[in-house]
């Protein structure tokens, strides 16, 4: 099992591994419990205080990930962010808009997230991809499944590794395209995967 | 005991006494005994109050601060400095205070090149005179306000005890008799003019107690004196005035000073370098002081000295223990020695009245007897001041009656209070001498004083702010004091607040993130202000809970506004916002801002860390492997 990069500024924070045990099969029915400093209600304001405001970052890194393993969360949109992730309404409370960019950056420091490029040069990213397992973690696991399952050296596509019948139940099941294009990427740099074609009928090859 | 320890304030200024005013200030300055410097009394602010002169140290003012009650100073004498030299106020002690111990050398002046020498281990009757006395005046007169004759001063009359009792002579032109007023100020300024002192009118001239300071009818103590008076010239033999350089038979030059110095030298002293020979002495209560020397290096001396001449003639020390007034009719002459200090009331009136009738004449008397005061005290200038004890206490009666009564309107009654406070003591330009160093001095001075102000217990002005106060309210506050004179301006004020911290003053100036100014205890620190109000936290979150997410606030406390931190600690709003984010920038506390405000609560994210990785182990892991099931 691979473990999360530590981030320098809080040390033994973010050290837990955020996977699900692999047996887990029915998500939906699964309630994410809110982590009891969601209802502090200082929580919701960014502090100008940096000793506090980076335990704050923190925090939040840390609900942000957990909720978005234990939801398969691959992608956060700031437009439409997940229901009582960014708000809590019993307080009244939720974090604004700059404030969640201002997390969302620092996430984006810690190696945990990737603001995707808006449409437009103009436009500020709208949606960042959310890296519970960062890019190489990911790619070990696949390449660990392909070996598990015999598979080095045959050419399987791209859908058939997000959607196909044999990666069901598989952490990455549903991972968008473009995100596992760059998992398959760090793949390619370590030389244990070769892509071919372009688009929808890309195919890989695992060595 | 010439030189006595000194009460200081919390200020650091000497504590006066109830009827003492301050007079004049001045720092830079050094205490000299004789011609010795005085080790460890070299730097430090002299005061001139009524009643005394006192040196403050500047760097260990509790330890080395002393004080000459202006009553024990026989005179005084003023050097204008030369060169390196700085100008010096010689003061002397009244010959009664070393009487008893037999002896009496004679008073050395600065100014003579042997002035270093008067002071030596045992000081035995010394051979020398510098210069002959100054002509005396012996026939001290008044003139009569009345008709203008000049009348003798009676030769028992002593300034120093007269008082309303005393028996004045009438004039002898017009037989009317002089106000005593009149005939004190005439014998002061007689005196004055003679720098032997008072001694010479004393009533008992004692044999202890020397006549002459200049010893030209000398006591038999000191028979040497008449011999150091001539100057024998060493060619012709001829005896020569002291004062004289040359010789005034033969011209040959004198050399009788240096002779007398290289003399005197041999047998005593080992003089130390020449400008400021130290002497290693503990002099606080030490009896054989022969004169105390002020020395100022920064100025000021004219001044000074002027006014502790006025002192010296006001003699506002007798006010305490001064008999009251005498009633007016006409108690003066009858008993001046045995029941002069009884109040006269209960002296008079033989025919005891007793019941309503009593009441009511002992009220016509009191009235009539404060007509008297106030009609006597506001006729002369003078006069106010022999008898401005009097119309203090009555001003204070007036205002203890005012109090009580509610006739008054709420008007009067604060112009009646502020008055009497206006009596209390306040640093003023005018108490200041002029010079490059008068402006910094004045700001000490009123830092001073204004730390004492806040200081004091009775105002109880930061505690009444709850020990804090902004610097612009204080400022206000100040100047309200002050009755509208001699207001401070802002920019000396804030001069002077600065000062606090140099001057080691118990109160500091705090400057707040926003550049608010606020004034508190320096024992007050930032540390006990976050400790009452995270107290103040954890308490209101067990007291009540806001109907807002009750259950969900599990044991966070509460947030507070600082509209609610002002109205519980006492603390204007601003000032309470400011301490709220002090403390947010130590991390104690946190804010919440939301719609309506910010709100700050205690810093719980600090709790939070534990707990949050924990849960994502623990509690992430086990909610899904339930769900699992």
């Amino acid at each position: 099992m691979a473990t999360a990069t530590s981030s320098p500024a809080t040390p033994g924070l973010t050290t837990t591994p955020y996977a699900p045990p692999p047996t887990t099969t029915n998500l939906s029915s699964a309630t994410f419990t809110l982590p009891s400093y969601t209802s502090f209600p200082p929580f919701y304001t960014l502090q100008p205080n940096l000793t506090t405001r980076a335990r704050q970052l923190a925090l939040w890194t840390n609900l942000i990930l957990s909720y978005a393993a234990h939801a398969r969360l691959f992608r956060l949109s700031l437009s439409a962010p997940p229901a009582n992730l960014l708000s809590n309404p019993t307080l009244h409370r939720a974090l604004s808009e700059p404030d969640t960019r201002a997390v969302l950056d620092h996430m984006v420091q810690q190696g945990r997230a990737e603001w995707i490029p808006a449409a437009s040069r103009a436009e500020r990213p709208a949606a960042v991809w959310i890296y519970w397992r960062s890019l190489a973690e990911w790619a070990d696991l696949i390449y660990g499944w392909v070996d598990e399952t015999g598979q080095k050296g045959s050419v399987l596509t791209v859908y058939e590794l997000r959607e196909g019948e044999a990666v069901g139940g598989k952490e990455w099941v549903g991972m968008e395209e473009e995100m596992l294009r760059r998992v398959l990427g760090v793949l390619v740099k370590k030389g244990r995967a070769q892509i071919f074609g372009q688009e929808e009928g890309a195919g890989v090859k695992f060595f | 005991m010439f030189l006595r320890q000194l009460d200081l304030t919390t200020a650091l200024r000497p504590s006066l006494y109830d009827d003492e005013t301050l007079l004049f200030v001045q720092d830079n300055v050094g205490l000299y005994e004789g011609k010795y410097k005085i080790p460890n009394y070299q730097n430090g602010h002299a005061y001139l109050t009524s009643h005394r002169v006192c040196y403050v140290d500047n760097d260990e003012p509790r330890k080395y601060s002393v004080a000459v009650d202006l009553k024990q100073i026989d005179r005084t004498e003023f050097y204008a400095g030369f060169l390196k030299s700085s100008p010096k106020i010689t003061l002397f002690p009244k010959a009664s205070t070393r009487a008893p111990q037999g002896l009496k050398s004679p008073v050395p002046r600065y100014s003579s090149p042997a002035d270093a020498l008067i002071k030596s281990p045992n000081p035995p009757p010394r051979s020398y005179s510098p210069s002959p006395a100054p002509a005396r005046d012996i026939n001290a007169t008044w003139i009569c306000p009345i008709c203008g004759f000049s009348n003798p001063v009676p030769p028992n009359f002593d300034p120093s005890t007269a008082n309303q009792h005393t028996i004045l002579p009438p004039c002898q032109a017009c037989g009317i008799k002089p106000p005593l007023v009149h005939m004190v100020k005439a014998a002061i300024a007689a005196m004055s003019n003679r720098p032997s002192g008072q001694t010479q009118t004393s009533v008992p001239p004692s044999p202890l107690q020397p006549d002459g300071t200049f010893g030209q009818i000398s006591a038999p103590s000191t028979p040497s004196d008449q011999t150091g008076s001539v100057t024998v010239c060493p060619r012709c033999t001829f005896e020569n005035h002291p004062s004289l350089t040359a010789c005034e038979i033969c011209g040959a030059p004198l050399t009788s000073g240096g002779d007398r110095r290289s003399q005197l030298i041999s047998e005593s002293v080992k003089r130390p370098e020449s400008p400021g020979p130290t002497s290693t002495e503990s002099i606080v209560g030490n009896d054989n002081i022969e004169t105390i020397k002020f020395s100022f290096r920064a100025g000021g001396d004219k001044v000074f000295h002027d006014r502790l001449k006025g002192a010296l003639v006001q003699r506002k020390w007798l006010l305490q223990s001064a008999p009251p007034v005498p009633t007016p009719s006409g108690q003066s002459g009858a008993d001046p020695t045995g029941q002069s200090n009884e109040p006269a009331q209960q002296t008079a009136a033989p025919p005891r009245v007793v019941g309503i009738a009593g009441l009511e004449r002992r009220g016509a008397q009191l009235r009539a007897n404060n007509q008297a005061v106030i009609g006597t005290a506001f006729e002369d200038l003078e006069a106010l001041m022999t008898s401005a004890k009097e119309v203090i206490a009555m001003a204070e009666q007036f205002r203890a009656q005012s109090s009580s009564a509610d006739s008054l309107t709420p008007e009067a009654r604060n112009l009646l209070n502020e008055s009497a406070s206006a009596l209390g003591l306040t640093t003023t330009k005018d108490m200041l001498g002029s010079g490059s160093t008068s402006e910094n001095l004045y700001l000490t001075e009123l830092s001073r004083n204004l730390a004492e102000f806040l200081t004091d217990d009775r105002r109880g002005v930061l505690k009444r702010e709850g020990g804090i106060i902004s610097l612009v309210d204080l400022w206000a506050v100040f100047n309200r004091l002050r009755n509208g004179i001699d207001l401070v301006s802002p920019l000396d004020f804030e001069k002077a607040a600065q000062m606090w911290e140099t001057l080691q003053l118990p109160i500091r100036l705090r400057r707040f993130k926003s550049g608010l100014l606020v004034v508190q205890e320096r024992s007050r620190t930032d540390e006990k202000t976050i400790a009452s109000l995270l107290a103040w936290l954890r308490d209101a979150g067990l007291a009540g809970r806001t109907a807002l997410g009750a259950d969900a606030l599990q044991g966070f406390g509460r947030g507070i506004t600082p509209q609610e931190t002002a109205e519980r600690f006492g603390w204007s709003v601003g000032v309470a916002s400011e301490e709220l984010e002090m403390a947010e920038d130590t991390g104690a506390i946190c804010r919440d801002q939301t719609l309506d405000g910010v709100r700050f609560w205690e810093n719980h994210f600090l709790h939070f860390e534990a707990a949050a990785s924990l849960e994502s182990n623990a509690g992430l892991l086990g909610n899904l492997s339930i769900a699992s099931e």
